[in-house]
């Protein structure tokens, strides 16, 4: 399936890929001059910022805002908090690789529950072997990396 | 022990990233996509915000005494969201997802290795091979 369209743009969704693993690195480093709060603080605020600008500049007007839906559908952030917390926690005590590959296999995991439950409206995909061996995969590398972390070192 | 706890405690990260995502997708129906993104940041905020008030210590004096690369965490990030709103329509969701979890980990596993970006040192040992080798397989699977 590779085209030259998609050669061309795999070196840039490299190069995005290694700003989150860049971004989880970072964050790590500072809340150990700091703490957990103030860097998953400091995060936010810039991330909001960012998009404070985004917002006025390029979003169409809308009919509706955040305070004006209900109250669950912001819910996310919640979540969002949580997963920043775990990652900025992770780095310092396992390492980049090993917090980078756990959120991405709790990411397949969950996104397995929701389609196979169908919910928040998608279509329901059973669970298959592909995917399910997906995850026995991943589970694998992460008790690998967990070796490669806690192995003694030879002198 | 602390190392197996933490793991599992990231996964449940992860898995809370995955259910951000679903439910900032109809928010992002609702309300602008670049809105719900923001909307969630400023909650971001007033939710550490809090926790700052509530353990009554904060280090944001401290900011700013600290070299600034250590403070572009969230900056970094936007790299990633511009590539996606830019990649998604030229090659597709699949192939953005693999692209970018190709560069996570390519990039993790040196960022560990060189142990830069104030993290500690950790090579590339025949283990971390092998789990290279397992995600690619798990990523040819799924995609």
């Amino acid at each position: 399936m590779l085209d030259s369209l998609a050669i061309f743009t795999f070196p840039l969704l490299l190069l995005g890929g290694s700003a989150i693993a860049a971004q989880s690195a970072i964050n790590g480093a500072l809340s150990l001059k700091t703490d957990l709060v103030t860097t998953a603080w400091l995060a936010n605020v810039i991330a909001a910022i960012v998009l404070f600008f985004l917002v006025i500049f390029f979003e169409p007007p809308q009919t509706e805002t955040m305070f004006t839906v209900p109250i669950w559908q912001l819910s996310g952030a919640l979540f969002g908090c949580f997963s920043m917390a775990a990652i900025v926690v992770a780095v310092p005590k396992i390492g980049t690789a090993a917090t980078i590959v756990a959120i991405i296999t709790g990411q397949i995991v969950m996104g397995l529950l929701v389609d196979h439950f169908g919910w928040f409206g998608n279509p329901q995909i059973l669970l298959g072997g592909k995917r399910l061996a997906a995850v026995g995969l991943l589970a694998a590398a992460l008790y690998f990396i967990y070796l490669s972390n806690t192995r003694k070192i030879k002198s | 022990m602390k190392q197996l706890a933490m793991l599992i405690f990231v996964v449940m990260g992860g898995m809370a990233l995955a259910l951000e995502a679903a439910i900032l997708g109809p928010l992002g129906e609702r309300i602008g996509k670049l809105s719900a993104s923001l909307s969630i940041f400023l909650i971001g905020i007033l939710v550490f915000s809090i926790a700052m008030v509530i353990q009554r210590r904060s280090y944001i004096l401290k900011l700013a005494k600290l070299p600034p690369w250590l403070l572009s965490g969230g900056l970094v990030g936007f790299a990633y969201t511009i590539v996606l709103v830019v990649a998604t329509p030229l090659v597709g969701v699949g192939a953005t997802m693999v692209g970018i979890l190709c560069g996570q980990i390519t990039a993790s596993l040196a960022i560990d290795h060189f142990g830069i970006l104030g993290t500690k040192k950790r090579k590339v040992d025949s283990y971390r091979i092998i789990a290279l080798g397992l995600i690619l397989a798990a990523l040819g699977l799924i995609y």
